[in-house]
């Protein structure tokens, strides 16, 4: 059996909805079972489930030959927890579109005091492998985003459907407000690398632009103002291959990485300020 | 019935991810190496299967596709590339009588023949009749996939559906199940096959009337989604190695400029392809997270010895002759005396690398460090004072942890080996020419160095 099966038709699966009807094959119950090997599914299912999960699965499924023999990860994270102790409850809170009460220290591990919202989203990076809280701060009336690990507490606040349409409504649009775009253009003498240009951008929402007359081909990236770090880590990650066109900040940015860098190595040179860097501190690398 | 082959429509879908609506029709459908029309056609075919996906109303199917697949990132975390494996033809009456078994199976067992009843008052009126041989021959295939299970007893046996795993959850096991799901699925590979137990998980729970908690719940960040279509290749692998056999297929290098051949029946239409006939032994798949691409390694017949190939230029991938075990085991253990030391999958010699990460000024914690350590594989901290620290690795050749370490900018100094402390130095000075506020002339390497 492959991954191309009748099964998995797309009529089918329409009709199997009309019908109520599952169908679950073999493999997927195998790589179910090769899951709940992993050392943090004791953090997600209760252990009595998990053990019927296992021997059920385990009884009654051949085992396959399993993939964990024969892939290889390269350049990841190293994992920390996957499963954080909180995503159950911050699940349930949204599921039920509840309010919460949420102590949580700043990022130097001092604590603040206890705020109240409503909880959003959970966020995992795959990068820095750790788990964020997007919520809704009442007292600001803005969205927050807390990493799990930093939440010392969290308790269920009753709100009303209205609230929490409001607060679900004021997210959705500073969401949007704190959209960024910024335009990378591929040099073309590196146009042979395109396949592997384009894959270091395909995490991004994207659109590309290509200029048949000139070769050229211009990435136009969409990502919110606090990832604007991580997309300058990539195109540093890139070097030569590409160069930002129209963001003044990431532009400042890249020129002060490349001036910094070569000063490292005993190179010195005078740096131009930004005419526009609103005034943000540089943290390069994060 | 010739097997089929998915390998345009993995192209197909790849490029459209990749390249964002970037290209016309003709260009898009020259760089495939098919013509216009099989363009218009496929494209026709995708959207129809992934409208029916997303239960999308009619008037949505005029979306351009590169808008479809467009990841709205702060919208949902499912994956609409998802479909491709949804894509396996069918004929219509066929996916009716598979339905309307696997439908009668679900909370009772039934012989062949109360199933055939079944059957034939549920076919609409202007399909066929299935017969009894058809149903039997139905059964079996529904009972090799694993769909449906034959009930210990005697005869006529019965059959019932095998989700067993999924009733006896209580609701709120069957969430918690439905939540693990989701985050392996997102965070693990190979992730296709829970992207597809998850959708039926997330009926079950509509069945029993329970929240979701929808799948934009769970945000993931920095997803590669084309990494979903190379798995397309990752079964017929798996049991190529269990089996010790050969592999054999049509391998376009990513760097030429087509990533498909249409295979003419017609030989007057012929055309030569740019791909190269492959044939290996396959030994492991390696996945590499800084690029979300997927890699084949294991041992070219020829003068090649160990082999590596991208997963993205594989097409027409074959099984072909069986290897001793020994052959296997002694192949294997050079394979991972090789890639050892392999940052990604060079083999190149392994040399030192030295460098010094310097801790950020000012900042609440030592975010440079805990990257390093997050993602430096195997390498050392070795020495270290309040502004930096000296860490050490030896890998195959410079020129895979070369993007990783110049993506820390200045915080990080090459030291050694001395041949890449001057690379970064040339790139630093060019790159700093990029971004002077009047751009001169930039003299562009040739040497194609990473």
């Amino acid at each position: 059996m492959n991954l191309f099966e009748k099964i998995f038709n797309y009529r089918m699966m329409a009709q199997l909805d009309e019908h109520g009807a599952i169908a679950v094959t073999a493999q997927e119950r195998q790589w179910l079972l090769m899951m709940l090997e992993h050392p943090d599914a004791t953090a997600a299912i209760e252990p009595d489930t998990l053990i019927r999960l296992r021997q059920y699965l385990g009884g009654s499924d051949e085992r396959a030959d399993s993939f964990q023999s024969i892939i290889v990860e390269k350049a990841g994270s190293t994992a920390s927890t996957l499963y954080h102790p909180l995503l159950r409850t911050l699940r349930q809170l949204i599921v039920n579109k509840s309010g919460m009460q949420l102590l949580h220290t700043r990022k130097d591990g001092n604590p603040l005091p206890l705020q109240t919202g409503v909880p959003y989203k959970l966020e995992y990076s795959m990068v820095k492998r750790e788990w964020y809280l997007l919520w809704y701060n009442r007292r600001t009336r803005s969205l927050m985003t807390t990493r799990l690990r930093s939440i010392v507490h969290v308790e269920n606040m009753p709100v009303s459907g209205e609230f929490f349409a409001q607060a679900a409504a004021v997210l959705t649009n500073q969401l949007e407000k704190r959209m960024q775009h910024a335009t990378v253009e591929i040099i073309p003498a590196y146009n042979k690398e395109l396949s592997r240009i384009l894959y270091a951008f395909s995490c991004f929402d994207k659109q590309v632009h290509y200029d048949e007359l000139a070769d050229t081909y211009l990435i136009k990236l969409s990502f919110l103002g606090d990832e604007t770090e991580y997309v300058l880590s990539k195109l540093r990650f890139l070097g030569l291959r590409v160069r930002v066109t129209d963001h003044p900040y990431m532009k400042f940015r890249m020129r002060e990485a490349a001036h910094k860098s070569l000063a490292r190595y005993g190179y010195s040179s005078v740096l131009e300020p930004a005419q526009d860097n609103d005034g943000i501190m540089s943290a390069e690398a994060e | 019935m010739a097997k089929e082959s998915f390998d345009k429509e993995i192209q197909f879908l790849r490029m459209l991810v990749l390249t964002s609506g970037a290209y016309s029709r003709q260009q898009f459908a020259e760089r495939l190496g098919i013509s216009v029309h099989t363009f218009d056609k496929t494209i026709r075919r995708l959207k129809d299967i992934a409208g029916t996906v997303k239960q999308q109303p009619a008037e949505d199917h005029n979306t351009a596709i590169h808008n479809m697949l467009r990841a709205s990132y702060y919208e949902s975390a499912d994956p609409l590339l998802l479909f491709l494996f949804r894509s396996k033809s069918l004929k219509e009456s066929e996916s009716y009588r598979l339905s309307l078994l696997i439908a009668a199976l679900q909370e009772q067992s039934l012989t062949p023949l109360e199933l055939l009843d079944r059957c034939c008052e549920g076919i609409p009126e202007e399909l066929a009749l299935p017969d009894e041989k058809t149903i039997r021959s139905d059964l079996k295939y529904l009972e090799q996939a694993g769909v449906i299970r034959k009930l210990p007893g005697g005869r006529p046996s019965k059959y019932t559906a095998n989700n067993d795993f999924v009733s006896l959850l209580s609701d709120e096991e069957l969430s918690d199940l439905y939540a693990f799901v989701d985050v392996m699925a997102n965070t693990q590979v190979p992730s296709v096959q829970g992207y597809l137990l998850r959708d039926s998980l997330k009926k079950a729970l509509k069945r029993r009337q329970l929240p979701d908690g929808a799948s934009d719940l769970f945000l993931y960040k920095y997803h590669y989604h084309s990494r979903i279509l190379d798995e397309a290749h990752l079964y017929t692998i798996m049991q190529a190695i269990a089996s010790r056999r050969k592999l054999s297929f049509h391998y376009f290098t990513p760097k030429s400029n087509q990533s498909y051949h249409s295979k003419n029946t017609n030989p007057l239409f012929a055309r030569q392809s740019e791909g190269r006939h492959t044939e290996m032994l396959p030994l492991k798949v390696a996945y590499d997270h800084q690029y979300g691409r997927w890699y084949l390694l294991g041992y070219g017949s020829g003068r090649s010895q160990i082999a590596i190939c991208r997963m993205e230029g594989i097409t027409q991938l074959e099984e072909s002759g069986v290897v001793s075990e020994d052959e296997y085991a002694t192949r294997l253990a050079a394979l991972e005396r090789n890639t050892r030391y392999s940052w990604l999958v060079d083999m190149g010699r392994p040399v030192l690398v030295k460098v010094r990460f310097y801790n950020p000024e000012g900042a609440k914690r030592n975010f440079i460090k805990e990257r390093v350590q997050l993602q430096g594989q195997w390498g050392e901290i070795t020495e270290e004072n309040d502004t930096s620290f000296l860490f050490e690795i030896t890998v195959n050749g410079t020129q895979e942890i070369k993007p990783w370490l110049r993506s820390f900018g200045s915080s990080c100094e090459v030291l050694e080996p001395a041949p890449l402390r001057k690379e970064f130095i040339k790139e630093w000075k060019e790159l700093a020419a990029y971004y002077e506020p009047v751009r001169k002339n930039i003299q562009l390497p040739h040497d194609g160095t990473a």
